[in-house]
């Protein structure tokens, strides 16, 4: 018998890698298809074009690094899985939270800058690297709410 | 530290120019300018420009053509005295490839015209009458086209009571490939009908016999056609084989061309030159002039008021592949400051944070050791290799401290991050503020030494004297702090306004520069990224163990794949974390260091010299 503290427990980790997977997806998709266009003029550009289409992929990682944590929690790694009350199951669901939103937005729009990056690098590549940086400063918000995620999941008492 | 520029102006004899320009480039330490419009480039630069195009045209076909070459393959050393000498086999190579080139491109083309040629034909091969027999005779006229496949059986219909006779053929993505026979009287009629159902005329290629016969002699020429083309891309490959004596040519046309870009203004007989120097380079510069010519003048003087000269950096060996770092961003502008020094510890301290893995730091130590020399790699791309490979070594060491081995726990020698995460955030806020903090004594230090005191001790000090009360609130006992901070505050409302006209706008304008403290507090939380790509890093591994883990616990098979896991898993954690390490301790400096105190906007110094892509020229 899984309790619903359990089940919901589960739902946190849920939303916090799926949205922020997508999220990932999405971005990486949206800089891949400009990336694609840049090389297809000149394939030397492969990999500046590269680097920059990996960076919207970091917040489907920092996605699974909550949902892996409230997982091993519960003890699903090792094969026991704990019984949690409703409160606590209540609790890591938001906790899942903002990783789950910050990860879906901010990998969308890092995504959009990463394309816009990847334009910049087909007309100057030596500027590849203002690409790069304009990029990270989306992911300052995933971190953040990695950040947040962490700590939240970190102070739930199983 | 910033290199101070003396500009050199040289008056020299036009017949000695072209010597000159080849010892300044071989001794590559002045950067000519160009002085607006009086400048000329020099003759032949045009035609430099052209080879040049033609050599990296042939480049682009050989490498299409032959094998490529391996990422790691190091330059190819050539003496300088031979890279004097313009290649001629290269040159003669570049002539014939473009000739080969063009060749296989025409055959090409006419094959593939030749295939939609019988393809256009496709419909009408059944036609059992010789093309050259297709003519209007003395009575009758013929119409050859498509038809529409919905209009059909209604034009049959309605051509019935014409003296008409159809022949439908097969079908095209045109519509219904038909020919129709009429006597000439008829002609406009028919010809209405063909109008009302959207009838298209069709031009048969100027060719006897048989369509079918027609296709099958294209289609024969076709793929002879092909096939010649192919015999010359083997031939080419040939020519790739001595791909070195291209890239040489290629080499040596971008020196040509960057010697020919400026003449400088000159009269009938001489020629005057403007250029910047580094201040202690101007011995060698006169050197190398002098071994050229005796007939010539030069002067190095301080830059005037208004002009503005490149930016050079020089740092030691430590600090020095930091400068890259910079060069990301923009050079320090002419005259401000330097912060190589500074930027140097710091980003080394917050790559190993944010990686946090002995193990991958050991890793990307040796793997780094090995690629460099291999490699060699020189100029931008080797100070980088550099920064990465110091964050390497400081990646051991944070690794080392809090116990992170591969994702492991082991012998942590401070602490586990991911169980005492307060801590943790304290010591990135720590080293946060520290470094905010090296950033305004940079500024103040740049306001000091411009003379204006008075806005180092209210727009920088002020700031200092309230944190550190802030700090002492925290850890003294008793009421020191809390003075300290008001005292702090104090001296920012009743300084930050005093650019303000009136005594209202002087309080308000005070007022509002101690809203900036929400910047400095947005500036310090953005250091916690140094805890949660860390988080990243481990957890990351961590899940990669225990997948492998779990795989090992199927059997020998699920080992093997275990094995499998751990490599890639550990390999694409270290690449994506790497890339991340160095993007966020960069970003650290730009936005929350650089923003106290840097200027930007220098240009970067770029010598006169020899400047090659593909060969290793040794003086």
């Amino acid at each position: 018998m899984i309790t619903l503290g359990t089940a919901l427990a589960f739902a946190g980790a849920a939303v916090a890698a799926g949205f922020a997977g997508v999220g990932s997806a999405m971005g990486v998709g949206i800089a891949g298809q400009a990336g694609a266009g840049v090389v297809s003029e000149d394939p030397e550009k492969f990999g500046n074009v590269l680097v920059l289409q990996a960076l919207p992929g970091t917040q489907g990682i920092y996605g699974l690094l909550i949902a892996f944590i409230i997982v091993l929690n519960l003890g699903v790694i090792d094969g026991s899985v704990k019984d949690l009350t409703t409160d606590q199951g209540i609790a890591l669901f938001f906790a899942g939270l903002p990783m789950a939103i910050g990860g879906l937005m901010s990998g969308i729009y890092q995504g959009k800058v990463a394309a816009s990056g990847i334009y910049l690098c087909a007309k100057r590549p030596e500027e590849t690297g203002k690409g790069i940086i304009l990029a990270a400063m989306v992911e300052t918000y995933a971190v953040l709410s990695l950040l947040i995620s962490f700590i939240m999941v970190n102070g739930v008492k199983l | 530290m910033l290199i101070a520029m003396k500009k050199a102006t040289l008056f020299a004899l036009k017949e000695d120019r072209d010597a000159i320009l080849l010892a300044l480039q071989k001794d590559g330490n002045i950067m000519l300018i160009s002085e607006g419009e009086k400048t000329q480039t020099l003759e032949g630069a045009d035609k430099v420009g052209d080879q040049l195009a033609k050599a990296k045209d042939a480049l682009k076909f050989v490498d299409l053509h032959g094998k490529k070459d391996s990422m790691f393959a190091p330059r190819l050393p050539v003496s300088y005295d031979s890279f004097l000498r313009e290649s001629k086999e290269g040159s003669d190579l570049a002539d014939q490839v473009e000739e080969l080139s063009g060749k296989i491109m025409s055959l090409r083309n006419e094959a593939s015209t030749m295939t939609s040629q019988v393809d256009a034909l496709q419909p009408w091969i059944d036609l059992d009458i010789p093309l050259e027999q297709l003519a209007p005779t003395d009575s009758s006229v013929y119409f050859a086209g498509y038809l529409p496949e919905l209009e059909k059986e209604a034009f049959l219909e309605d051509i019935r009571e014409l003296a008409a006779e159809p022949i439908v053929l097969r079908e095209a993505p045109e519509g219904r490939a038909m020919l129709i026979f009429c006597m000439k009287e008829e002609a406009a009629r028919l010809k209405h009908f063909l109008k009302a159902h959207d009838f298209t005329d069709v031009v048969f290629p100027k060719r006897t016999g048989l369509v079918s016969e027609i296709a099958v002699d294209l289609t024969e020429a076709a793929r002879v056609k092909n096939l010649r083309a192919d015999e010359l891309e083997a031939q080419a490959k040939k020519i790739a084989e001595s791909k070195a004596e291209l890239q040489l040519y290629y080499d040596q046309l971008m020196a040509k061309e960057d010697r020919l870009a400026n003449g400088g203004v000159e009269t009938e007989k001489t020629f005057y030159l403007e250029g910047w120097v580094r201040k202690d380079r101007t011995v060698q510069v006169e050197r190398a002039i002098r071994s050229a010519t005796d007939a010539y003048q030069i002067e190095f003087r301080d830059p005037a008021e208004g002009e503005i000269p490149p930016t050079e950096m020089e740092n030691n060996s430590f600090v020095s592949p930091y400068e890259s770092v910079i060069e990301l961003y923009s050079r320090p502008q002419a005259g401000s400051i330097d912060p190589d020094f500074l930027m140097a510890p710091f980003h080394f301290i917050f790559f190993g944070m944010m990686l946090s893995d002995a193990g991958y730091g050991l890793v990307l130590t040796i793997g780094l050791l090995i690629a460099m020399k291999l490699v060699k790699p020189q100029g931008f791309a080797g100070k980088l290799a550099m920064v990465i490979f110091f964050g390497s070594i400081s990646t051991i060491i944070w690794g080392a401290l809090f116990g992170g081995w591969f994702g492991l726990e082991l012998h942590p020698l401070l602490f586990v991050p991911m169980k005492e995460p307060l801590k943790m955030l304290a010591l990135c806020f720590g080293l946060g503020a520290l470094h905010l903090v090296c950033g305004m004594l940079l500024k103040a230090y740049m306001l000091i030494r411009d003379g204006d005191v008075v806005g180092a001790f209210c727009d920088e000090f002020s700031w200092l004297i309230m944190f550190a009360g802030f700090l002492c609130m925290a850890f003294v006992p008793g009421p020191v702090g809390k003075y300290l901070a008001i005292a702090g505050a104090a001296i920012i409302v009743l300084t930050g306004g005093r650019e303000k006209k009136g005594i209202l706008g002087k309080l308000m304008g005070g007022l509002l520069s101690l809203y900036n403290i929400s910047g400095y507090m947005s500036d310090l939380l953005s250091y916690s990224r140094l805890f949660a790509l860390g988080l990243a890093t481990g957890v990351i591994a961590m899940v990669i163990n225990t997948i492998a883990q779990m795989l090992m616990e199927a059997g020998p098979v699920g080992t093997a794949v275990a094995v499998l896991v751990l490599l890639g898993g550990h390999v694409f954690n270290i690449v994506i974390n790497v890339l991340g390490a160095f993007v966020h301790s960069s970003r650290l400096q730009y936005i929350e260091f650089f923003g106290k105190f840097y200027e930007a906007g220098g240009k970067a110094f770029v010598p006169l010299a020899i400047r090659t892509k593909y060969m290793n020229v040794t003086k």
